[in-house]
C-alpha cells in the first residue's frame, strides 16, 4: 500500500503541485487549506506524514502542529514556509524537518524519504 | 543573563485535605499571614529575580486572589512581573500530564520572553534559599541542568528523587522515589535528595522537553527530563547548604498534615529553625490593613493570656487562655476559653468556655460555647478530621 502524505497549505495552486509532484513518485496525498482542516484530516484520513505550512488563515501551523502532535505523538511532520525566521521558534523545533518553500522539491522529497524510513524502523 | 522563574504551583495537595478542599496546596495559609508560595516568591525576590510566571490549574482561585492583591508591588514599567498563568488549554484540552508537561505547554511564553536560563521551582515548599548562588555554581560549571540537593535521611527515600553525584558534583545516578535508595559516600544513613528546584539552560530544555513530549512517557522532570539528560547532557547536583539563607538547613515540604502541624509549631518555640525575623531575607505576604493585636480582661480566672504563640492582627483574645498556638488574623478568642497547641485560621470565632488542643481550625469557623475539640478524638472523629496522630482538623465554613 502506498503511504498517505498530508498537505497543508492555504494556497491553492502549491496544493495542486504538490499534490501533482507526490502522487508522481508514488505517494497518496490528501489536503488541507489551514491547520483546523489538517487537525481534521489526522483524525479522518490517518496519513503517514503531514507537510505543513506556517502563514495560513483559520489556526496556523505553529498551532496546529502543537495540537497535532497532542493526538499523535510520533507523526512524522515537516514544516514548510517561505519565512526562514520561524527556525528560531521555539515551538517550530517539535516539528521533524523545516524546509524552506522553494519550486524545487528535490529537498521536500528526500525529507520525506529520509522520515519515512526512519518511521518504519521504529 | 536573562533569568526567568515558573513556579510550578499546580499541587492538590491530597494529603493536606481538607485544608486543601477549597484551594490548591501553594495558598495553604503557614505561619499566621502568608500562604506556602509566600516562601519561594519572597527567595525569588530577595534574589534578585523579578520575572516570574506561576502555573496553576486546581482549585487556583484563592492562589490567584492571593497574588494579585500581595504580589502586584514589583515595577511593570521596569518589566517586573509575578504573574499567575492557568492552565490554558492552548494545544490541548487535557490538564497538564506531569511537571513537564506543564512547561511544555507554555512554550508560547518561554518563546515570548526568550529567557537564557529557566528557575524551575516549586510553589510547595517553605525554605529560604539565594538561587544566585545556584545559577552562579550552574554558568561556573558550564551546566545545561543543575539540580538543587539536601541531605536527607534515607528512610525518607520513597518520597524523593534520589541523586548519586561524582566527586564534582555532577549527577552520574537518579532514582525517583526508591524503595532502596544509593546512599552518600560515607553517610550510609543519609540520601541525596532533588528538592525539586532546577535552573536550565533554555535551548537545551527546549529541545528535552520536546523529544519527552514525542514519546511515551509520564512526562514528568524527575522520572523522564532527569534520567534521559543524565545519559547525554551536563547535568550537576547543587548543595542547598551553599544557597541556605536560614542557615539551619530548613526546608520542609509541608505536604501532609503532620507536616504542616509541626512546621507551625516550630515557630512558636524559643529559637526556631525557620527564622521569619531576618531583615536581609524578608518574608513578604499580603495582609490586609486590620488593626493590632489585643488582649483583653484581667480579672482572675478571666484574663486574657497569649504564651509561647503567633498571634496576627485583627485578633482580640478577650478573657481566654492561648499557648503553644498560631492564630491568623481575625481570631476571636472568648472568655474563659482554653487553647493549646493550635492553629486556628483567618475569622475563626471561640465561643466562652471552649477547650482545643492540638487541633487546625480552618477560615471563619464559629466554635460554640462550651466545645471540646482535641478532648475526645472518637467524639471528633465523628464531625472533623482526625489523623492517626490525633490532629484534628475542622474544615472551612462548616456550621456547628
Amino acid at each position: 500500500m502506498n503511504e498517505k502524505i498530508l498537505v497543508v497549505e492555504d494556497e491553492e495552486g502549491l496544493r495542486l503541485f504538490y499534490e501533482e509532484e507526490l502522487k508522481s513518485e508514488g505517494y497518496d496525498v490528501i489536503t488541507a487549506k489551514n491547520g483546523k482542516e489538517a487537525i481534521k484530516q489526522v483524525e479522518e484520513g490517518s496519513p503517514d506524514l503531514i507537510i505543513l505550512d506556517i502563514v495560513m488563515p483559520v489556526m496556523d501551523g505553529m498551532e496546529a502542529l502543537s495540537r497535532i502532535l497532542r493526538k499523535d505523538r510520533k507523526i512524522p511532520i515537516i514544516l514548510n514556509s517561505s519565512y526562514t525566521g520561524y527556525r528560531e521558534n521555539f515551538m517550530s523545533w517539535a516539528a521533524d524537518a523545516y524546509v524552506t518553500k522553494s519550486t524545487d522539491l528535490t529537498e521536500l522529497k528526500n525529507k520525506i524519504q529520509e522520515l519515512l524510513k526512519k518511521k518504519k524502523v521504529k | 543573563m536573562k533569568v526567568l522563574a515558573i513556579i510550578l504551583a499546580g499541587g492538590r495537595g491530597e494529603r493536606l485535605y481538607p485544608l486543601t478542599r477549597d484551594r490548591a496546596k501553594p495558598a495553604v495559609p503557614f505561619g499566621g499571614i502568608y500562604r506556602i508560595i509566600d516562601f519561594t516568591l519572597s527567595n525569588c525576590i530577595n534574589s534578585g529575580i523579578r520575572h516570574i510566571y506561576a502555573l496553576t490549574q486546581y482549585k487556583s482561585i484563592s492562589l490567584h486572589r492571593h497574588i494579585q492583591l500581595g504580589w502586584s508591588t514589583l515595577s511593570a514599567p521596569l518589566g517586573e512581573f509575578v504573574e499567575v498563568i492557568p492552565a490554558q488549554q492552548r494545544i490541548d484540552e487535557q490538564w497538564y500530564q506531569g511537571t513537564a508537561d506543564a512547561i511544555y505547554q507554555n512554550m508560547y511564553t518561554l518563546q515570548e520572553e526568550r529567557p537564557d536560563l529557566l528557575l524551575i521551582l516549586s510553589g510547595d515548599h517553605i525554605y529560604k534559599m539565594d538561587y544566585r548562588k545556584m545559577i552562579a555554581f550552574h554558568v561556573e560549571k558550564k551546566a545545561d541542568l543543575t539540580v538543587a540537593t539536601i541531605r536527607m535521611d534515607r528512610s525518607l527515600s520513597r518520597e524523593f528523587g534520589v541523586i548519586e553525584a561524582d566527586g564534582d558534583w555532577r549527577i552520574v545516578g537518579f532514582q525517583e522515589k526508591p524503595e532502596e535508595p544509593r546512599t552518600l559516600p560515607g553517610d550510609s544513613q543519609g540520601i541525596l535528595a532533588s528538592m525539586g528546584v532546577y535552573v536550565f539552560n533554555i535551548e537545551i530544555l527546549v529541545r528535552r522537553l520536546i523529544e519527552d513530549a514525542r514519546s511515551d512517557s509520564s512526562h514528568d522532570f524527575g522520572k523522564d527530563i532527569i534520567p534521559a539528560m543524565i545519559q547525554k547532557d551536563r547535568v550537576f547536583a547543587f548543595d542547598f547548604r551553599e544557597g541556605d539563607q536560614g542557615g539551619t538547613g530548613y526546608w520542609r515540604d509541608v505536604g501532609t498534615l503532620d507536616a504542616y502541624f509541626e512546621a507551625n509549631m516550630d515557630l512558636v518555640s524559643l529559637t526556631p529553625q525557620l527564622n521569619l525575623y531576618d531583615p536581609q531575607w524578608p518574608i513578604l505576604t499580603y495582609q490586609p490593613p486590620y488593626p493590632p493585636a489585643k488582649t483583653v480582661h484581667a480579672e482572675e480566672g478571666r484574663t486574657g493570656t497569649v504564651i509561647n504563640s503567633i498571634i496576627s492582627n485583627g485578633c482580640i483574645i478577650s478573657g481566654g487562655s492561648v499557648k503553644r498556638s498560631v492564630f491568623s488574623p481575625r481570631v476571636r478568642v472568648h472568655s474563659y476559653v482554653d487553647i493549646e497547641d493550635s492553629i486556628l485560621l483567618d475569622g475563626v470565632d471561640v465561643g466562652r468556655h471552649a477547650k482545643i488542643r492540638r487541633a487546625i481550625i480552618d477560615k471563619e469557623v464559629h466554635i460554640p460555647e462550651g466545645t471540646k475539640i482535641g478532648y475526645g478524638l472518637e467524639e471528633d472523629a465523628k464531625r472533623f478530621t482526625v489523623n492517626p496522630s490525633g490532629i484534628v482538623v475542622v474544615p472551612k465554613w462548616i456550621r456547628l
